[in-house]
Protein backbone atom coordinates (compact mmCIF):
# COMPACT_ATOMS: atom_id res chain seq x y z
CA UNK A 1 0.00 0.00 0.00
CA UNK A 2 1.63 3.91 -0.19
CA UNK A 3 2.04 6.03 1.93
CA UNK A 4 -1.68 7.79 0.99
CA UNK A 5 -3.62 4.57 0.41
CA UNK A 6 -2.16 3.79 4.50
CA UNK A 7 -3.17 7.21 5.31
CA UNK A 8 -7.12 7.24 3.82
CA UNK A 9 -7.13 3.73 5.97
CA UNK A 10 -5.70 4.64 9.02
CA UNK A 11 -9.20 6.27 10.99
CA UNK A 12 -11.12 3.02 9.50
CA UNK A 13 -8.74 0.93 11.04
CA UNK A 14 -8.83 2.43 13.92
CA UNK A 15 -12.44 2.08 14.25
CA UNK A 16 -12.21 -1.64 13.66
CA UNK A 17 -9.55 -1.47 16.47
CA UNK A 18 -11.90 -0.02 19.05
CA UNK A 19 -14.67 -2.55 17.93
CA UNK A 20 -12.10 -5.61 18.44
CA UNK A 21 -11.34 -4.15 21.89
CA UNK A 22 -14.62 -3.81 22.70
CA UNK A 23 -15.59 -7.45 21.32
CA UNK A 24 -13.08 -8.53 23.38
CA UNK A 25 -13.43 -7.13 26.35
CA UNK A 26 -16.94 -7.56 26.50
CA UNK A 27 -16.42 -11.25 25.80
CA UNK A 28 -13.74 -11.45 28.78
CA UNK A 29 -16.10 -9.42 31.11
CA UNK A 30 -19.43 -11.61 30.59
CA UNK A 31 -21.32 -8.50 32.15
CA UNK A 32 -25.29 -8.16 31.47
CA UNK A 33 -25.00 -4.21 31.12
CA UNK A 34 -22.00 -4.41 28.37
CA UNK A 35 -23.27 -5.90 25.29
CA UNK A 36 -20.73 -6.99 22.41
CA UNK A 37 -19.76 -4.71 19.43
CA UNK A 38 -21.74 -7.22 17.42
CA UNK A 39 -24.40 -6.91 19.17
CA UNK A 40 -24.64 -3.49 20.03
CA UNK A 41 -24.35 -2.94 15.61
CA UNK A 42 -26.59 -5.71 15.34
CA UNK A 43 -28.88 -3.01 17.04
CA UNK A 44 -28.64 -0.40 15.07
CA UNK A 45 -30.51 -0.85 11.76
CA UNK A 46 -33.60 -1.54 13.80
CA UNK A 47 -33.41 1.46 15.85
CA UNK A 48 -33.14 3.43 12.02
CA UNK A 49 -35.66 1.20 10.82
CA UNK A 50 -38.27 2.45 13.40
CA UNK A 51 -40.36 5.31 12.32
CA UNK A 52 -40.62 6.81 15.92
CA UNK A 53 -36.80 6.33 16.65
CA UNK A 54 -36.49 8.07 13.15
CA UNK A 55 -38.88 11.12 14.18
CA UNK A 56 -36.75 11.11 17.58
CA UNK A 57 -33.39 11.71 16.04
CA UNK A 58 -34.38 13.96 13.33
CA UNK A 59 -36.26 16.27 15.86
CA UNK A 60 -33.13 15.99 18.01
CA UNK A 61 -31.17 17.27 14.96
CA UNK A 62 -33.02 20.25 14.23
CA UNK A 63 -33.06 21.76 17.14
CA UNK A 64 -29.36 21.12 17.14
CA UNK A 65 -29.23 23.07 13.61
CA UNK A 66 -31.65 25.85 14.68
CA UNK A 67 -29.51 26.26 18.24
CA UNK A 68 -26.29 26.28 16.06
CA UNK A 69 -27.07 28.55 13.31
CA UNK A 70 -29.08 31.05 15.86
CA UNK A 71 -26.20 30.96 18.12
CA UNK A 72 -23.24 31.54 14.87
CA UNK A 73 -25.75 34.24 13.53
CA UNK A 74 -25.53 36.36 16.63
CA UNK A 75 -21.83 35.05 18.34
CA UNK A 76 -19.90 35.97 15.07
CA UNK A 77 -21.05 40.13 14.85
CA UNK A 78 -20.75 40.17 19.07
CA UNK A 79 -17.33 38.52 18.78
CA UNK A 80 -15.88 40.74 16.14
CA UNK A 81 -17.26 43.97 17.46
CA UNK A 82 -15.93 43.11 21.16
CA UNK A 83 -12.60 42.45 18.95
CA UNK A 84 -12.75 46.01 17.49
CA UNK A 85 -13.79 48.38 20.51
CA UNK A 86 -12.45 48.25 23.66
CA UNK A 87 -15.62 49.50 25.47
CA UNK A 88 -17.66 45.95 23.93
CA UNK A 89 -15.43 43.92 25.02
CA UNK A 90 -14.93 45.80 28.49
CA UNK A 91 -19.05 45.12 29.04
CA UNK A 92 -19.07 41.53 27.49
CA UNK A 93 -16.31 39.82 28.47
CA UNK A 94 -17.45 39.87 32.38
CA UNK A 95 -20.99 38.46 31.59
CA UNK A 96 -18.63 35.54 29.36
CA UNK A 97 -16.66 34.90 32.17
CA UNK A 98 -19.00 33.97 34.39
CA UNK A 99 -21.01 31.94 32.12
CA UNK A 100 -18.00 30.02 30.09
CA UNK A 101 -17.30 27.50 33.24
CA UNK A 102 -20.61 26.90 34.04
CA UNK A 103 -21.65 23.32 32.62
CA UNK A 104 -24.82 24.39 30.49
CA UNK A 105 -26.55 21.05 30.77
CA UNK A 106 -26.38 22.22 34.61
CA UNK A 107 -29.04 25.43 33.54
CA UNK A 108 -31.33 23.52 32.07
CA UNK A 109 -33.25 22.42 35.15
CA UNK A 110 -33.80 26.10 35.46
CA UNK A 111 -34.87 26.78 31.93
CA UNK A 112 -36.95 23.72 31.96
CA UNK A 113 -39.10 25.61 34.80
CA UNK A 114 -39.42 28.66 32.83
CA UNK A 115 -39.76 27.49 29.64
CA UNK A 116 -41.24 24.06 29.95
CA UNK A 117 -39.50 20.79 28.64
CA UNK A 118 -40.08 21.52 25.42
CA UNK A 119 -37.90 22.65 22.02
CA UNK A 120 -37.68 25.96 23.18
CA UNK A 121 -35.70 24.65 26.31
CA UNK A 122 -33.43 22.16 24.44
CA UNK A 123 -32.61 24.72 21.85
CA UNK A 124 -31.79 27.46 24.01
CA UNK A 125 -29.08 25.01 25.50
CA UNK A 126 -28.10 24.45 22.91
CA UNK A 127 -27.53 28.01 21.46
CA UNK A 128 -25.70 28.47 24.69
CA UNK A 129 -23.12 25.96 24.39
CA UNK A 130 -22.44 26.91 20.88
CA UNK A 131 -22.12 30.71 21.37
CA UNK A 132 -19.14 30.88 23.79
CA UNK A 133 -16.07 29.58 21.85
CA UNK A 134 -17.80 31.22 18.55
CA UNK A 135 -18.00 34.43 20.48
CA UNK A 136 -14.64 33.34 21.88
CA UNK A 137 -12.33 32.98 18.45
CA UNK A 138 -14.34 35.88 16.72
CA UNK A 139 -12.86 37.82 19.31
CA UNK A 140 -9.32 36.75 19.11
CA UNK A 141 -9.87 36.87 15.18
CA UNK A 142 -11.07 40.49 14.81
CA UNK A 143 -8.53 41.46 17.32
CA UNK A 144 -5.64 40.09 15.27
CA UNK A 145 -6.72 41.88 11.66
CA UNK A 146 -3.79 44.04 11.12
CA UNK A 147 -4.70 47.70 11.54
CA UNK A 148 -2.97 48.80 8.85
CA UNK A 149 -5.46 46.40 6.49
CA UNK A 150 -8.10 48.12 7.77
CA UNK A 151 -6.94 51.22 6.85
CA UNK A 152 -6.48 50.29 3.39
CA UNK A 153 -10.21 49.62 3.60
CA UNK A 154 -10.58 53.37 4.71
CA UNK A 155 -8.82 54.97 2.22
CA UNK A 156 -10.64 53.37 -0.53
CA UNK A 157 -13.85 54.64 1.28
CA UNK A 158 -15.34 51.88 3.00
CA UNK A 159 -17.45 52.96 6.02
CA UNK A 160 -16.92 51.52 9.11
CA UNK A 161 -19.83 49.23 8.62
CA UNK A 162 -18.68 48.21 5.55
CA UNK A 163 -15.01 47.23 7.25
CA UNK A 164 -16.60 45.18 9.66
CA UNK A 165 -18.64 43.16 7.23
CA UNK A 166 -15.74 43.01 4.25
CA UNK A 167 -12.72 43.40 5.74
CA UNK A 168 -12.45 42.15 9.57
CA UNK A 169 -14.82 39.51 8.95
CA UNK A 170 -13.33 37.73 6.25
CA UNK A 171 -9.84 38.47 7.26
CA UNK A 172 -11.03 36.90 11.08
CA UNK A 173 -13.00 34.17 8.88
CA UNK A 174 -10.02 31.09 9.87
CA UNK A 175 -10.20 32.07 13.66
CA UNK A 176 -14.30 32.48 13.28
CA UNK A 177 -14.35 28.87 11.59
CA UNK A 178 -12.54 27.35 14.15
CA UNK A 179 -14.25 28.55 16.80
CA UNK A 180 -17.62 27.12 14.91
CA UNK A 181 -16.06 23.77 14.34
CA UNK A 182 -15.81 23.57 18.58
CA UNK A 183 -19.16 24.88 18.60
CA UNK A 184 -20.76 22.24 15.96
CA UNK A 185 -18.99 19.48 18.32
CA UNK A 186 -20.72 21.30 21.83
CA UNK A 187 -24.25 21.08 19.91
CA UNK A 188 -24.19 17.70 19.79
CA UNK A 189 -22.87 16.99 23.27
CA UNK A 190 -24.91 19.98 24.94
CA UNK A 191 -28.14 18.44 21.90
CA UNK A 192 -27.77 14.68 24.10
CA UNK A 193 -27.33 15.75 27.50
CA UNK A 194 -30.26 18.40 27.19
CA UNK A 195 -32.50 15.20 26.33
CA UNK A 196 -30.64 13.40 28.88
CA UNK A 197 -32.50 15.72 31.50
CA UNK A 198 -35.93 16.90 29.47
CA UNK A 199 -36.75 13.54 28.31
CA UNK A 200 -39.43 14.20 25.89
CA UNK A 201 -38.15 13.16 22.78
CA UNK A 202 -34.82 12.93 20.76
CA UNK A 203 -31.58 10.91 20.30
CA UNK A 204 -30.74 11.30 23.98
CA UNK A 205 -34.06 10.04 25.24
CA UNK A 206 -33.68 6.91 22.84
CA UNK A 207 -30.84 6.35 24.39
CA UNK A 208 -31.60 6.84 28.23
CA UNK A 209 -35.08 5.12 27.68
CA UNK A 210 -33.62 1.71 26.86
CA UNK A 211 -31.51 2.38 29.48
CA UNK A 212 -33.52 2.30 32.00
CA UNK A 213 -35.47 -1.08 30.20
CA UNK A 214 -32.30 -2.56 30.31
CA UNK A 215 -31.97 -2.78 26.62
CA UNK A 216 -28.27 -2.39 27.25
CA UNK A 217 -27.51 -3.44 22.83
CA UNK A 218 -29.78 -0.63 22.41
CA UNK A 219 -28.26 2.09 24.30
CA UNK A 220 -24.26 1.19 23.01
CA UNK A 221 -26.11 1.58 19.24
CA UNK A 222 -27.39 4.87 20.20
CA UNK A 223 -23.91 5.72 21.11
CA UNK A 224 -22.32 4.30 17.90
CA UNK A 225 -24.87 6.68 16.00
CA UNK A 226 -24.53 9.81 17.95
CA UNK A 227 -20.92 8.93 17.44
CA UNK A 228 -21.15 8.46 13.72
CA UNK A 229 -23.37 11.84 13.47
CA UNK A 230 -20.58 13.46 14.98
CA UNK A 231 -18.14 11.86 12.76
CA UNK A 232 -20.38 13.28 9.45
CA UNK A 233 -21.02 16.44 10.52
CA UNK A 234 -17.41 17.49 11.26
CA UNK A 235 -16.10 15.42 8.26
CA UNK A 236 -18.69 18.41 6.27
CA UNK A 237 -18.36 21.14 8.33
CA UNK A 238 -14.32 20.58 7.97
CA UNK A 239 -15.04 20.32 4.28
CA UNK A 240 -16.62 23.54 3.93
CA UNK A 241 -14.45 25.39 6.22
CA UNK A 242 -11.31 24.03 3.84
CA UNK A 243 -13.27 25.62 1.10
CA UNK A 244 -13.79 28.93 2.79
CA UNK A 245 -10.56 29.73 3.97
CA UNK A 246 -8.18 28.02 1.71
CA UNK A 247 -6.11 31.19 1.08
CA UNK A 248 -4.95 30.61 4.77
CA UNK A 249 -3.94 27.06 4.68
CA UNK A 250 -0.30 26.45 5.42
CA UNK A 251 -0.33 23.95 2.43
CA UNK A 252 -1.41 26.30 0.25
CA UNK A 253 2.04 28.55 1.03
CA UNK A 254 4.42 28.24 -1.39
CA UNK A 255 6.04 31.23 -2.44
CA UNK A 256 7.60 32.53 -5.69
CA UNK A 257 11.36 33.67 -5.77
CA UNK A 258 10.40 36.66 -8.12
CA UNK A 259 10.85 40.34 -7.17
CA UNK B 1 26.17 74.42 1.73
CA UNK B 2 23.87 75.94 -1.46
CA UNK B 3 21.81 72.80 -2.02
CA UNK B 4 20.67 72.85 1.78
CA UNK B 5 18.10 75.94 2.21
CA UNK B 6 16.13 76.67 5.39
CA UNK B 7 13.16 75.28 6.22
CA UNK B 8 11.70 78.98 6.21
CA UNK B 9 12.95 79.51 3.26
CA UNK B 10 11.58 76.82 1.08
CA UNK B 11 8.13 77.05 2.49
CA UNK B 12 8.47 81.08 1.70
CA UNK B 13 9.36 79.37 -2.06
CA UNK B 14 5.97 76.83 -2.57
CA UNK B 15 2.71 79.07 -1.78
CA UNK B 16 1.65 78.47 -5.18
CA UNK B 17 -0.11 74.87 -5.99
CA UNK B 18 0.31 73.25 -2.70
CA UNK B 19 -1.38 69.89 -2.07
CA UNK B 20 -0.69 69.08 1.38
CA UNK B 21 -0.14 71.75 4.32
CA UNK B 22 0.45 70.54 7.40
CA UNK B 23 0.50 73.07 10.04
CA UNK B 24 2.07 73.02 13.76
CA UNK B 25 1.01 69.58 14.48
CA UNK B 26 2.35 67.78 17.46
CA UNK B 27 1.42 64.25 18.31
CA UNK B 28 1.64 63.37 21.70
CA UNK B 29 1.47 59.10 22.79
CA UNK B 30 0.59 57.36 26.35
CA UNK B 31 3.35 54.96 26.50
CA UNK B 32 2.76 51.36 28.43
CA UNK B 33 3.56 53.24 31.58
CA UNK B 34 1.27 55.76 31.36
CA UNK B 35 3.54 58.75 30.25
CA UNK B 36 2.76 61.17 27.85
CA UNK B 37 5.65 60.59 24.84
CA UNK B 38 5.89 63.53 22.71
CA UNK B 39 6.35 62.17 19.35
CA UNK B 40 6.26 65.04 16.97
CA UNK B 41 6.26 68.72 18.06
CA UNK B 42 5.23 71.64 16.20
CA UNK B 43 5.47 70.17 12.31
CA UNK B 44 4.68 72.74 9.59
CA UNK B 45 5.48 71.40 5.85
CA UNK B 46 3.99 72.06 2.58
CA UNK B 47 4.13 70.02 -0.26
CA UNK B 48 3.51 70.95 -3.62
CA UNK B 49 0.58 69.70 -6.14
CA UNK B 50 3.10 67.13 -8.26
CA UNK B 51 6.15 66.70 -6.04
CA UNK B 52 7.55 63.44 -4.88
CA UNK B 53 8.67 64.60 -1.02
CA UNK B 54 10.72 61.98 1.08
CA UNK B 55 10.13 62.55 4.72
CA UNK B 56 13.98 61.08 6.42
CA UNK B 57 15.38 60.15 9.85
CA UNK B 58 16.07 57.87 12.42
CA UNK B 59 13.93 55.22 13.35
CA UNK B 60 11.29 56.35 16.29
CA UNK B 61 11.19 60.12 14.84
CA UNK B 62 7.87 60.10 14.04
CA UNK B 63 8.06 60.16 10.72
CA UNK B 64 5.29 57.13 10.07
CA UNK B 65 2.73 59.08 12.47
CA UNK B 66 3.09 62.46 10.18
CA UNK B 67 2.45 60.11 7.22
CA UNK B 68 -0.61 58.51 9.15
CA UNK B 69 -1.67 62.04 10.33
CA UNK B 70 -1.64 63.31 6.76
CA UNK B 71 -3.68 60.01 5.76
CA UNK B 72 -6.14 60.64 8.66
CA UNK B 73 -5.64 57.53 10.07
CA UNK B 74 -4.42 59.23 13.38
CA UNK B 75 -5.94 62.34 14.46
CA UNK B 76 -3.00 64.73 15.39
CA UNK B 77 -2.90 66.05 19.24
CA UNK B 78 -2.63 69.69 18.11
CA UNK B 79 -1.95 71.08 15.18
CA UNK B 80 -3.92 70.91 11.47
CA UNK B 81 -2.87 69.00 8.04
CA UNK B 82 -4.66 69.92 5.26
CA UNK B 83 -5.44 68.68 1.78
CA UNK B 84 -5.85 71.09 -0.79
CA UNK B 85 -7.06 73.43 1.85
CA UNK B 86 -9.71 71.27 3.56
CA UNK B 87 -8.36 70.31 6.97
CA UNK B 88 -8.21 66.50 6.85
CA UNK B 89 -10.81 64.30 8.97
CA UNK B 90 -10.29 61.28 8.01
CA UNK B 91 -9.23 58.62 5.45
CA UNK B 92 -10.10 58.87 2.06
CA UNK B 93 -9.70 57.58 -1.35
CA UNK B 94 -7.79 60.94 -2.57
CA UNK B 95 -5.12 59.80 -0.06
CA UNK B 96 -3.58 56.46 -0.92
CA UNK B 97 -1.45 54.53 1.09
CA UNK B 98 1.15 51.95 0.51
CA UNK B 99 2.61 50.23 3.99
CA UNK B 100 5.51 48.55 4.64
CA UNK B 101 3.51 45.70 5.56
CA UNK B 102 1.60 45.33 2.21
CA UNK B 103 -1.42 44.78 4.11
CA UNK B 104 -3.28 42.95 1.12
CA UNK B 105 -6.48 41.59 1.74
CA UNK B 106 -5.70 37.71 1.76
CA UNK B 107 -8.45 36.48 0.61
CA UNK B 108 -8.19 37.78 -2.30
CA UNK B 109 -6.01 36.89 -5.47
CA UNK B 110 -3.53 39.87 -7.31
CA UNK B 111 -6.65 40.63 -9.40
CA UNK B 112 -9.05 40.95 -6.30
CA UNK B 113 -6.95 42.89 -4.44
CA UNK B 114 -5.93 45.33 -6.99
CA UNK B 115 -9.91 45.72 -8.03
CA UNK B 116 -11.37 46.00 -4.71
CA UNK B 117 -10.91 50.22 -4.66
CA UNK B 118 -12.53 50.43 -8.03
CA UNK B 119 -15.22 48.27 -6.92
CA UNK B 120 -15.74 50.66 -3.90
CA UNK B 121 -15.45 53.24 -6.01
CA UNK B 122 -18.58 52.17 -8.13
CA UNK B 123 -16.85 51.17 -11.10
CA UNK B 124 -18.46 48.02 -13.33
CA UNK B 125 -16.76 44.42 -12.56
CA UNK B 126 -15.66 43.92 -16.52
CA UNK B 127 -14.21 48.02 -16.40
CA UNK B 128 -12.62 47.31 -12.82
CA UNK B 129 -11.01 43.90 -13.89
CA UNK B 130 -9.88 45.15 -17.28
CA UNK B 131 -8.61 48.45 -15.63
CA UNK B 132 -6.58 46.27 -12.78
CA UNK B 133 -5.12 43.80 -15.22
CA UNK B 134 -3.25 46.46 -17.27
CA UNK B 135 -2.04 48.13 -13.32
CA UNK B 136 -0.79 44.59 -12.82
CA UNK B 137 1.15 44.53 -16.21
CA UNK B 138 2.53 47.76 -15.16
CA UNK B 139 3.85 47.23 -11.82
CA UNK B 140 5.17 44.01 -14.04
CA UNK B 141 2.90 41.31 -12.65
CA UNK B 142 1.36 40.30 -15.88
CA UNK B 143 0.33 36.25 -15.38
CA UNK B 144 0.30 36.69 -11.79
CA UNK B 145 -3.56 37.95 -11.76
CA UNK B 146 -4.80 34.81 -10.04
CA UNK B 147 -2.25 34.36 -7.18
CA UNK B 148 -3.39 34.38 -3.06
CA UNK B 149 -0.94 37.12 -1.46
CA UNK B 150 0.44 34.17 0.32
CA UNK B 151 1.81 32.55 -2.65
CA UNK B 152 3.57 36.17 -3.67
CA UNK B 153 7.41 36.99 -2.67
CA UNK B 154 7.72 40.47 -0.92
CA UNK B 155 8.25 42.15 -4.06
CA UNK B 156 5.79 40.77 -5.54
CA UNK B 157 3.36 41.42 -2.88
CA UNK B 158 4.42 45.37 -2.79
CA UNK B 159 3.98 45.36 -6.57
CA UNK B 160 0.58 44.63 -5.64
CA UNK B 161 -0.07 46.79 -2.61
CA UNK B 162 0.97 49.33 -5.15
CA UNK B 163 -1.30 48.70 -8.27
CA UNK B 164 -4.18 48.67 -5.59
CA UNK B 165 -3.35 52.08 -4.56
CA UNK B 166 -2.88 53.35 -8.20
CA UNK B 167 -6.27 52.00 -8.72
CA UNK B 168 -8.55 54.14 -7.25
CA UNK B 169 -6.47 57.00 -8.83
CA UNK B 170 -5.45 58.74 -5.41
CA UNK B 171 -4.35 62.52 -5.54
CA UNK B 172 -1.57 62.10 -3.09
CA UNK B 173 0.44 58.60 -2.59
CA UNK B 174 1.54 58.10 0.65
CA UNK B 175 4.32 55.85 1.57
CA UNK B 176 5.31 54.21 4.53
CA UNK B 177 8.76 52.68 3.82
CA UNK B 178 7.72 50.88 1.23
CA UNK B 179 10.53 49.02 0.42
CA UNK B 180 11.94 48.73 4.30
CA UNK B 181 11.16 45.18 4.36
CA UNK B 182 12.65 44.08 1.31
CA UNK B 183 16.22 43.17 -0.11
CA UNK B 184 18.58 45.19 -1.39
CA UNK B 185 18.24 44.04 -4.79
CA UNK B 186 14.40 43.55 -4.51
CA UNK B 187 14.51 47.16 -3.09
CA UNK B 188 16.51 48.74 -6.09
CA UNK B 189 14.35 47.20 -8.41
CA UNK B 190 11.54 48.94 -6.93
CA UNK B 191 12.64 52.09 -7.01
CA UNK B 192 13.18 52.27 -10.60
CA UNK B 193 9.97 51.25 -10.95
CA UNK B 194 8.67 53.56 -8.84
CA UNK B 195 10.12 56.55 -10.55
CA UNK B 196 9.30 55.11 -14.03
CA UNK B 197 5.73 54.51 -12.97
CA UNK B 198 5.58 57.99 -11.30
CA UNK B 199 6.70 59.65 -14.37
CA UNK B 200 4.01 59.04 -16.45
CA UNK B 201 1.58 61.38 -14.38
CA UNK B 202 3.79 62.63 -11.53
CA UNK B 203 1.62 62.48 -8.33
CA UNK B 204 1.80 64.40 -5.29
CA UNK B 205 3.96 61.56 -2.85
CA UNK B 206 4.78 61.77 0.37
CA UNK B 207 7.41 58.99 0.88
CA UNK B 208 8.81 57.95 4.74
CA UNK B 209 12.32 55.91 4.66
CA UNK B 210 15.06 56.26 6.83
CA UNK B 211 17.62 55.30 3.75
CA UNK B 212 19.59 57.89 2.61
CA UNK B 213 20.46 56.67 -1.18
CA UNK B 214 16.48 55.95 -1.18
CA UNK B 215 15.45 59.46 -0.32
CA UNK B 216 18.14 61.40 -2.27
CA UNK B 217 17.46 58.99 -5.98
CA UNK B 218 13.51 59.68 -5.44
CA UNK B 219 12.51 63.22 -4.49
CA UNK B 220 12.21 66.72 -5.22
CA UNK B 221 12.65 67.66 -1.95
CA UNK B 222 13.73 65.50 1.28
CA UNK B 223 12.39 66.36 4.95
CA UNK B 224 15.39 65.59 7.62
CA UNK B 225 13.92 64.82 10.65
CA UNK B 226 15.54 64.40 14.43
CA UNK B 227 14.58 62.28 17.18
CA UNK B 228 12.72 62.17 20.24
CA UNK B 229 10.72 64.78 19.89
CA UNK B 230 10.36 64.10 15.89
CA UNK B 231 10.69 67.97 14.55
CA UNK B 232 12.13 68.98 10.48
CA UNK B 233 15.89 69.54 11.11
CA UNK B 234 16.35 70.85 7.88
CA UNK B 235 14.46 70.67 4.15
CA UNK B 236 16.90 70.07 1.37
CA UNK B 237 15.72 70.63 -2.52
CA UNK B 238 17.56 68.12 -4.78
CA UNK B 239 18.30 69.50 -7.73
CA UNK B 240 18.89 66.47 -9.59
CA UNK B 241 17.48 66.30 -13.60
CA UNK B 242 14.81 63.31 -14.37
CA UNK B 243 14.14 61.07 -15.54
CA UNK B 244 16.81 59.71 -12.96
CA UNK B 245 18.75 56.39 -13.83
CA UNK B 246 20.20 55.40 -10.92
CA UNK B 247 23.75 53.89 -12.68
CA UNK B 248 23.96 57.27 -13.79
CA UNK B 249 23.41 58.63 -10.89
CA UNK B 250 25.49 56.78 -8.32
CA UNK B 251 28.98 58.23 -10.29
CA UNK B 252 27.32 62.04 -10.55
CA UNK B 253 29.39 64.00 -7.90
CA UNK B 254 26.17 65.92 -7.38
CA UNK B 255 23.95 63.23 -6.19
CA UNK B 256 27.22 62.17 -4.20
CA UNK B 257 27.17 65.22 -2.73
CA UNK B 258 23.80 65.21 -1.51
CA UNK B 259 24.32 61.38 -0.09
CA UNK B 260 27.01 62.42 1.96
CA UNK B 261 25.95 66.31 3.52
CA UNK B 262 22.90 64.47 4.24
CA UNK B 263 24.66 61.13 6.02
CA UNK B 264 26.75 64.06 7.97
CA UNK B 265 23.45 65.34 9.07
CA UNK B 266 22.27 61.69 10.66
CA UNK B 267 25.85 61.69 12.50
CA UNK B 268 25.29 64.87 14.12
CA UNK B 269 21.75 63.53 15.05
CA UNK B 270 23.12 60.55 16.50
CA UNK B 271 25.80 62.41 18.42
CA UNK B 272 23.26 64.73 19.84
CA UNK B 273 21.34 61.52 20.97
CA UNK B 274 24.48 59.97 22.60
CA UNK B 275 25.12 63.26 24.44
Amino acid sequence: MKPTGIRRAAPLLACLGLLVVWQVASLALRNDSFPTALEAIRAVPAILGDKESLINILASLRRMAIGFVLAVGISVPLGLMMGRSRAVAAFFNPLLMVIYPVPKAALMPIIMLWLGVGDVSKTLVIFLGVSLPVIYHSFEGAKAVEEKMIWSGAAMGLSAVQRMFRIILPAALPEILTGCRTGLVLALITMVTSEMIARQSGAGNILFNALDMGQYDTVFAMIIIVGAMGICLDSAFERVRARLVRWSEPNFNVPLSFS
Amino acid sequence: MKALRSDAESRASGAAGVMIEIDRVSQVFQTSARKDHLALSDISLQVEDGAFVSILGPSGCGKSTLLYIVGGFVAPTSGVAKMRGRPITGPGPDRGPVFQEFALFPWKNALGNVMYGLLQQGAGRAQAEAQSRELLKMVGLKGYENFYPKELSGGMKQRVALARTLAYRPEVLLMDEPFGALDAHTRTRLQNDLLNIWERDRKTVLFVTHSVDEAVFLSDKVVMMTQTPGRIRQIIDIDLPRPRVRTDLLIDPRYQKYVVDIERMFDDIDAGDAS
